[in-house]
């Protein structure tokens, strides 16, 4: 039982991780409509920016407002150099999704040559550990949940409450008729790459917060989870992400208990091909 | 000397697997990024084949199988292996799924199987893999030899070049046809009687045997296969080098599997190393160079170094003389025995029925409650303003589009859970409203490419060769060259669809139809973008082919047509069926003359 109620903790922790990640991916593939599988390698990036920062004697804290808007830019960046250019000449998603593997090579290996191939991990205090009703997490991962769960109330309110969040809804929706009613989609797209970029950031360093150390191809794996979260949901929902993120996140750690831990990731594998061979729209996705 | 025999073999396996790779991704577009696995599995296989029980060596590495078989059934093993893994995977690349979903998924999977097989020792010894794979026949020669090596070196080249002219003679049948066109656009393909999810598995299947065997040959050579060794970026190393050398173009794979995977080996071997270095430095920046290769080539040379050929058939001139009069109707029916050709006179039975069809898009309903007969031998109208779900109502006919509720029938026979490939293979085709011509084939493929039952197009019939369905190709020629003499295009025959004028591609469309030899079509806009002259010509063509026992269902906004051409015509507004009858009796309804005709 206590092992049971651990691997609960451990898995509140990963969702917490998975859900911020999963909702940055997908409200950038559902808005902008390109499928960036270089999301993990930006999201290592802003791991190490934090490093560097962490290294530098400065608190890992601030090395993640610093990586978020690093992320922020350089994927503001990195679709306004690449992405647009190539969808303008009408690309075909399929080559879209080759350029994001290119891409993904790129910034990742571009990390290792920097950073080097080995492992490391941040200068932090972990904090109290807190027991709360068989759960036992330190005060960093509450902060994670903290964060995760301050995120999705931002995401919620400015998907629902606000012209921004209205425009992104209606974009992903129909970008042609979103246009031609007077939204300015490409400013809303850049808007969304910034917004997603940041969350990809956080994510980012978060993640390498919650792993202990941390290598440049540490998300290559992650990223799997991260797609089984989004399809879960749905491509594009960001309620689904939350929810593919949070079912993902438990199952995985939880699974984790009963067979080997190597394994754990096999899980939401298995979910992400039944996803897509069964319904890729996704649990809350529109019926095909 | 080993160096210059250590290149040669890579060469020659890295040719292989970018052939597979050129094949499954260049040719048919099927884009899967979990090549590796394929290669991997034929390597594990090759090795466990020819390995000797696990408790040889002291026990020290455990794996399956064990069978120390002797060459070449390895390799054998590892090609069969290799293809048969593939059909796992097909229920990924059918037709509901996207192509960059499918792509993901088999990228994933990648992921998780190299995850698992580092992690899983009993299996395949885990991490550290297999080593001391026996060479073939290393009992009889030994494999230290300078001959034995160059004997490797000649069979593993001659083998790519096999595999080469295998893919080739693949490609250029009417089967790679085929392939191209779905590569193309596969929804049309579809709609044209191709077998999508067939044809898929058909390339996964090959290119996964093609692959299988690279991986056998390699560990033959290497004598060791570990996890390491096919991580799934191998597989974006692979595409790059198809990319580059040309996708679609065999020859450019190999010269990509020349330039990207073994060049690249080789350049970073003569990089100083130096202590100053970071260890990690020059591997990294080779991946940073290979992302850069992908992304500057895609962006700069996209057809490659050596782009797709373009095929050129040479229409036999003198015929144009002896037949000038040839109708159309002469060659678009199929030959069928004449006790049931169908009397002519008037308007017949009715061939298409649609009962109650509805469609929801999200919570929009945009064809509600349809109800519509077409009758044999006519050519009906369907007029509606922007919106009214004409197209929908095409698609759901034609079976594009799944229906939400209702039923089609199709000559007394319900095909509502029919496919659409199917259906056109039953002899009710349709065409698209947005141009839809396959763009990498010239017009004259692009006519072929819709002709049923030829022998040539099918893997099988691929495989027999030329001699096998050289016939069904001429005949299949001759027909074209009919077809587009009547509509004035043998000059363009020889164009890439992709090139020609807006006008131009609608009449290839049409012509593509009837080469499907159709009896009923399903016309989407036909004219639109036509010029008047030849859009009259277009109209006559086709009260002629009714004339002959055709039925055409033919939905257009020009009145001027409608008036002209149909009869009769059903006019939809707001998802519904508004009213049928002839121009004449519309006109003089005032609903109607609301809906649409003024407004």
């Amino acid at each position: 039982m206590t092992v049971f109620l651990a691997s609960i903790g451990f898995g509140l922790v990963t969702a917490a991780v998975l859900a911020i990640a999963s909702v940055g991916f997908t409200l950038q593939f559902g808005v902008t409509d390109v499928l960036n599988l270089a999301y993990g390698a930006i999201m290592i990036a802003g791991a190490f920016i934090a490093y560097a920062v962490n290294q530098a004697g400065t608190s890992v804290w601030l090395g993640l407002a610093v990586a978020v808007a690093a992320c922020s830019a350089g994927s503001v960046l990195l679709n306004s150099g690449v992405y647009t250019p190539f969808q303008r000449r009408g690309t075909s998603p399929i080559t879209m999704v080759i350029v994001s593997l290119g891409m993904t090579l790129i910034i990742e290996f571009s990390v290792q040559a920097i950073a080097g191939g080995t492992g490391v991990s941040y200068t932090m205090g972990q904090g109290r550990t807190f027991h709360l009703g068989g759960l036992i997490l330190t005060t960093v991962q509450l902060v994670i949940i903290a964060l995760s769960l301050v995120i999705m109330a931002g995401v919620h309110t400015l998907l629902r409450y606000t012209r921004l969040g209205k425009a992104m809804r209606a974009t992903a929706a129909n970008k042609n008729l979103a246009r031609n009613c007077g939204i300015r989609t490409s400013r809303v797209i850049t808007i969304t790459w910034a917004l997603t970029g940041g969350l990809c950031g956080l994510a980012g360093v978060v993640f390498a917060m919650d792993s202990g150390s941390f290598d440049p191809t540490s998300t290559d794996v992650f990223l799997v989870l991260i797609l089984a979260a989004v399809f879960l949901g749905g491509p594009g929902q960001a309620y689904g992400a939350m929810l593919g993120a949070a079912v993902i996140g438990i199952a995985t750690e939880v699974s984790a208990a009963f067979i080997p831990a190597d394994y754990k990731y096999v899980a939401a594998f298995v979910v992400l091909l039944l996803m897509l061979g069964v319904r890729p729209a996704g649990l809350l996705g529109a019926r095909a | 000397m080993f160096y210059v025999i250590n290149l040669l073999i890579y060469a020659g396996v890295d040719a292989m697997a970018c052939l597979g790779l050129s094949q499954q991704f260049g040719v048919a577009g099927v884009t899967n990024f979990g090549f590796i696995i394929f290669q991997a599995a034929g390597g594990y296989t090759a090795a466990i084949l020819a390995l000797p029980p696990k408790s040889a060596n002291g026990g020290f590495q455990s794996y399956i199988g064990g069978w120390s078989l002797p060459f070449p059934v390895p390799w054998i093993g590892a090609a069969i292996v290799g293809g048969l893994i593939a059909l796992p995977f097909t229920f990924l690349v059918g037709r509901r799924l996207r192509g960059d979903f499918a792509a993901v998924g088999l990228l994933v999977t990648a992921v998780l199987l190299n995850l698992l097989a580092t992690n899983y020792v009993p299996l395949l010894n885990g991490d550290s893999g297999l080593s001391l794979i026996p060479q073939p026949l290393q009992g009889e020669y030994s494999p230290q030899s300078t001959g034995y090596q160059w004997a490797f070196v000649a069979v593993a080249l001659l083998l790519a070049a096999g595999v080469f002219l295998f893919v080739r003679r693949i490609t250029e049948s009417p089967y790679g046809r085929t392939l191209r066109a779905m590569r193309d656009n596969d929804v049309v393909a579809d709609s044209l009687g191709k077998n999508l999810l067939s044809l898929r598995t058909g390339m996964l299947v090959l290119g996964g045997a093609i692959a299988g065997l690279s991986g056998g040959v390699l560990v033959s050579y290497i004598t060791t296969w570990s996890p390491a060794a096919w991580g799934y970026a191998e597989t974006v190393v692979l595409f790059a080098a198809v990319i580059i050398g040309g996708a679609g173009n065999h020859v450019g794979a190999v010269l990509g599997a020349v330039l990207v995977p073994v060049g690249f080996e080789e350049v970073t071997r003569f990089i100083p190393t130096s202590n100053n270095l970071p260890p990690n430095l020059i591997p990294s920046l080779e991946w940073v160079a290979i992302g850069l290769l992908i992304v500057g080539f895609l962006w700069f040379r996209p057809q490659g170094v050596l782009p797709e050929r373009k095929r050129v058939i040479a229409l036999p001139p003198g015929e144009g003389k002896s037949a000038p009069d040839a109708t159309l109707a002469s060659v678009w029916e199929r030959p069928r025995p004449p006790a049931s050709r169908p009397a002519p006179a008037g308007p017949g039975e009715v061939v298409l029925e649609a009962a109650g069809l509805v469609r929801d898009f999200g919570g929009v309903r945009a064809v509600d409650d349809v109800s519509l007969q077409v009758r044999r031998g006519t050519l009906t109208g369907l007029i509606g303003p922007n919106g009214a779900g004409k197209s929908t109502v095409l698609a759901m006919l034609a079976g594009t589009l799944p229906a939400s509720a209702g039923k089609v029938i199709y000559r007394g026979q319900d095909v509502t859970g029919v496919p659409a490939f199917r259906r056109a293979r039953l002899g009710l085709v349709r065409t698209f409203q947005l141009a839809s011509e396959f763009k990498r084939l010239t017009v004259m493929e692009n006519l072929l490419s819709a002709v049923p039952g030829n022998r040539g197009d099918s893997l099988r019939g691929a495989i027999a060769g030329k001699r096998y369905w050289k016939r069904d190709e001429a005949a299949a020629i001759a027909r074209a060259q009919v077809i587009l003499r009547r509509f004035g295009l043998e000059g363009v025959a020889n164009s890439y669809a992709g090139d020609l004028s807006g006008g131009q591609r609608r009449l290839v469309e049409i012509m593509r139809a009837l080469m499907t030899e159709p009896s009923m079509l399903l016309l989407d806009e036909p004219m639109a973008g036509v010029h008047p002259n030849l859009a009259r010509r277009i109209g006559n063509e086709l009260v002629a082919l009714c004339n002959e026992g055709m039925t055409i269902l033919m939905v257009e906004h020009e009145l001027a047509i409608m008036d002209e051409f149909c009869d009769p015509v059903i006019v939809m507004a707001e998802g519904a069926v508004l009213a049928e009858g002839t121009m004449q009796q519309l006109r003089g309804r005032s609903e109607v003359v609301e809906a649409y005709l003024v407004g």
